[in-house]
């Protein structure tokens, strides 16, 4: 839903540019465009590829996509990938998983945006002949295929793929995936169990209390009741054991390190209530309390499920992002033909082909023809960088406009990007433990509340022998510190739940704590607070030429260029009625074309019109300039409503760039910014985050590079933007989903609501607890009047967590 | 009363078909992806569609 929203809102100020946008994709239209029947409307499509994918879907009718979708599809490139490395035996040996009736693989996709692709890919490809099934799932960018060796070879459902705009990457860590998997199963039926078998034993439990109440006239016999007691205990059991053991063997090993943590609590008092019930039904007592612990397993269990699948859905999509690194490689032999390996296999020494649009997969050096790299990666530059022949080329960087030829000098782990990775590692290591309050305050608890049980049975033992047992299981019942290790988890889930359903992904479990203690955020500007899209920022027409008439053949020489600055054009056309003819590009240089029967050139002055380069854009025949066209990024568009969003909730607000001075002063002074630095390297950054750590501050970074990532992981808690590179990510701690700032202001509100909901919880349950003690050790409470409090409690607690969500549901309508 | 010797092991019964139903479901991937099965009910697939249909006034 919220995407259909945003592309509307997009479109928006211009809405006669809609029709005129790629019926598949949604991207801006060539002159002639395909024309093809859909649904028995006539469509306009970008590109042959777009329409025949589309032509496809329609022929194999799965035109209700199109119905179904909420997010356009990604643009089809006709360039026919080698898909023939798929078949080979070593992929197959090392990824395949044979099942019955053949073999299973994992791959990933980047193009899946919504449910209906993952809807198109499993209908699409289960047609294919030899497949046998799959699955897709949009929101982790898996897709599992089993075929039929026999049959087909995995390439061609793979073509099939490609052909509709998805390009198949190998999921690395298939056994990873394949754990998760049935580690989050064996999860859900933990909690299915703990939740049928839980519901059934507090009907049980219900007749119980009312036998126990009713003890005149409607009194339930003896028999009747130890009959209930054995089918609860019966229920119960495997509902405590089965579903309670992450509890069970948490305490375990906590015992084992001699600390006694959450689990501890939670295993002890689970275990207490079974195993005195398990005492009474064996003895005929007069009170059972198997409701209590299996109400506590499944609670728990809840709360810690919900947890762990945010952060698994977060960290999924992380993952999926990490296919910036080429599983594949392709390389040059000694005779010059090529061939297609893993890029693991390559070394030092090898020539390496590498396709415009691919990442390079080694570090080395640029040989032959000049070629333009984008390293948005290692920098988070959006702009490609131009090298000739002799200059060094980067790992994860990728090559743009024309094919290039690498001779790598470092492979794998020698890489520049996988020594960036390990100083994310240390830095990452560096960071203090933080999230061990909680459990040190449950440890002493746990403590005291022995120590108080043993004085309390000592003591009514000496006054009262014959109720000490049962005043001290009364005890230890109501004081029992569910609510105490509820409140945290749960109001954990609740908030993280919040967050994800807004868009900010929370990867670290304790980012949640440091973001509502913050005080200062530090803002990167390369495409943090700008766009990263480059912008037309002035045109200046020179010699009486008319300024829309030098737009509109720019505009017409660009719209065919897949070159970054074309966007730009394309952006700030409002009527492109020119055609260019024999377009060329001039590497390094810019573009030429015909319109009208003129030679024009768009591009550095010294190739439009023989003139001193500016750092600008110059249209020109070849001699004589006609207009010169600034580019810029901009900021954006929700950065000044962010930033006063912050400042508003009393927090600092920084700039540290990579950039130039001159271009960080220029944003500072658009965003109203006093605290702005340029020219930071990654070192400078950290130092700087550091200088504001050592000043007391608590400092959240607002990053997307992987040159970020070092600070990112430096800074108290850090915050990636969702379309910047991967590993800025994995080194952060929440992820924004939504390219919108306006994302950051709202999870530290969230954050800090969330803060304040674990403190009432902390009261609530330690209040309560110190309330219930005194009463229960001077006997007043019966063990079953205990049993309704602590249920209460924990109810009262989950209660309060749950606001959390219901408060960001309202914000959102 | 004693009716209820004869509804309580029945309904322990149903409490194992239900829990051995979840369990099913779960190791079959029933639970795996909650999102996409939810298109399908917006579809139409009565019968399985030919592989190729065409429209009039297609472009060559």
């Amino acid at each position: 839903m919220n995407a259909v929203g945003a592309v509307a809102v997009a479109a928006g100020p211009r809405v006669e540019a809609v029709s005129a946008t790629c019926f598949h994709c949604a991207e801006a239209l060539p002159p002639s465009p395909a024309r093809l029947f859909i649904g028995g409307t006539e469509r306009l499509f970008c590109c042959a590829g777009c329409a025949a994918a589309a032509q496809w879907i329609r022929d194999a009718r799965l035109d209700d996509y199109y119905a179904l979708r909420t997010a356009p599809a990604v643009r089809v490139t006709d360039d026919d990938a080698d898909l023939a490395v798929w078949d080979s035996e070593e992929v197959l040996a090392e990824h395949a998983r044979p099942i019955a009736g053949g073999l299973e693989l994992t791959l990933l996709t980047d193009g899946m945006r919504c449910a209906a692709c993952a809807w198109l890919i499993d209908r699409g490809l289960t047609r294919e002949p030899g497949v046998l099934e799959v699955t897709a799932n949009a929101i982790t960018g898996r897709i599992r295929i089993a075929w039929d060796p026999a049959c087909t070879s995995l390439s061609r459902p793979l073509h099939r793929l490609l052909a509709l705009g998805y390009r198949p990457y190998l999921a690395t860590g298939a056994a990873r995936e394949r754990a998760r998997r049935s580690e989050r199963n064996r999860w859900l039926l933990r909690l299915g169990i703990a939740g049928l078998g839980a519901m059934q034993a507090m009907m049980f439990a219900e007749a119980l209390f009312f036998g126990e109440a009713s003890a005149g006239v409607g009194a339930m016999s003896v028999p009747m009741r130890d009959f209930l007691r054995w089918i609860t205990f019966l229920v119960a059991t495997p509902v405590v054991f089965y579903s309670g053991w992450p509890f069970l063997s948490g305490a375990r090993n906590e015992l084992r390190e001699r600390r006694a943590g959450m689990d501890t609590l939670v295993a002890t008092s689970t275990l207490l209530a079974y195993g005195a019930s398990v005492v009474e039904t064996v003895r005929g007592g007069p009170h059972v309390w198997y409701d209590a612990a299996v109400m506590f397993v499944f609670l728990l269990l809840a709360a810690r499920m919900l947890e762990q699948r945010v952060r698994n859905l977060a960290s999924a999509q992380v993952d999926a992002i990490a296919r910036a690194r080429p599983t594949f490689a392709v390389r040059e032999r000694a005779d010059g033909s090529r061939e297609c390996v893993r890029a693991g296999a390559l070394a030092a020494g090898d020539i390496v082909c590498v396709a415009a649009g691919e990442a390079v997969p080694v570090d080395g050096m640029l040989i032959g023809d000049d070629a333009c790299f984008e390293e948005s990666l290692l920098t988070g530059e959006a702009q490609p960088l131009r090298k000739t022949a002799g200059a060094a080329v980067f790992a994860g960087t990728v090559c743009r406009e024309q094919p290039a030829r690498v001779l790598a000098t470092v492979v794998g782990q020698g890489t520049r990007l996988s020594q960036l990775a390990a100083l994310v590692e240390r830095a990452q290591a560096h960071r203090p433990p933080l999230a061990q309050a909680a459990d040190r305050i449950a440890g002493w608890f746990v403590l005291g509340l022995a120590i108080v049980a043993a004085c309390v049975f000592l003591a009514w033992r000496a006054h009262e022998p014959a109720r000490a047992f049962e005043v001290t299981l009364a005890l230890l019942v109501i004081s029992c510190p569910c609510a105490l290790s509820l409140s945290v988890p749960a109001a954990l889930a609740a908030a993280n739940g919040a967050l994800a359903r807004m868009g900010v992904l929370p990867v670290r479990a304790d980012a949640l704590d440091r973001l509502a203690r913050t005080t200062d955020v530090v803002f990167d500007k390369t495409g943090t607070l700008s766009s990263g899209v480059p912008q037309l920022l002035e045109v200046s027409a020179r010699d009486g030429f008319d300024r829309a008439h030098a737009l509109r053949i720019a505009c017409a020489l660009e719209r065919d260029s897949r070159h970054p600055l074309a966007a730009a054009f394309v952006d700030a056309d409002i009527q492109c009625m020119l055609h260019a003819r024999t377009v060329t590009t001039v590497a390094g240089s810019g573009i030429e074309g015909d319109i009208d029967g003129v030679r024009w050139r768009l591009g550095q002055a010294s190739f439009a019109c023989v003139g001193h380069d500016d750092g600008a854009l110059w249209l020109g025949d070849g001699t004589r300039a006609v207009a010169r066209f600034v580019m810029g990024e901009c900021t954006r568009e929700e950065a000044p409503d962010a930033i006063a969003a912050l400042r508003a909730q009393g927090l600092q607000v920084h700039l540290s760039s990579g950039d130039a001075a001159e271009a960080v002063a220029r944003c500072a002074r658009r965003l109203d910014l006093t605290q702005a630095h340029g020219r930071q390297t990654p070192e400078a950054k950290l130092d700087y985050v550091r200088s504001l750590q050592r000043e007391g501050r608590v400092v959240a970074m607002v990053g997307d590079g992987l040159n970020d990532a070092p600070v990112l992981a430096g800074a108290d808690v850090s915050l990636a933007i969702g379309d910047g590179a991967a590993l800025a990510q994995r080194a952060a701690d929440l992820v924004l989903a939504a390219p919108s700032l306006l994302r950051v202001p709202a999870a530290i509100a969230l954050a800090r609501r969330a803060r304040a909901v674990i403190r009432q919880n902390l009261a609530w349950a330690i209040g309560y607890n110190l309330l219930a003690l005194p009463l229960a050790a001077a006997g007043l409470v019966t063990p079953w009047l205990a049993a309704i409090g602590m249920t209460l409690s924990s109810l009262a607690v989950t209660l309060n967590a749950l606001r959390l969500a219901r408060a960001t549901q309202k914000v959102r309508a | 009363m004693i009716i209820l010797l004869l509804l309580i092991p029945l309904s322990v019964m149903l409490l194992g078909v239900a829990i051995w139903a979840f369990v099913w479901a779960v190791r079959k991937g029933q639970f795996d992806d909650l999102d996409t099965p939810a298109l399908d009910i917006l579809v139409d697939t009565d019968e399985l569609p030919p592989r190729v249909r065409k429209e009039p006034g297609d472009a060559p």
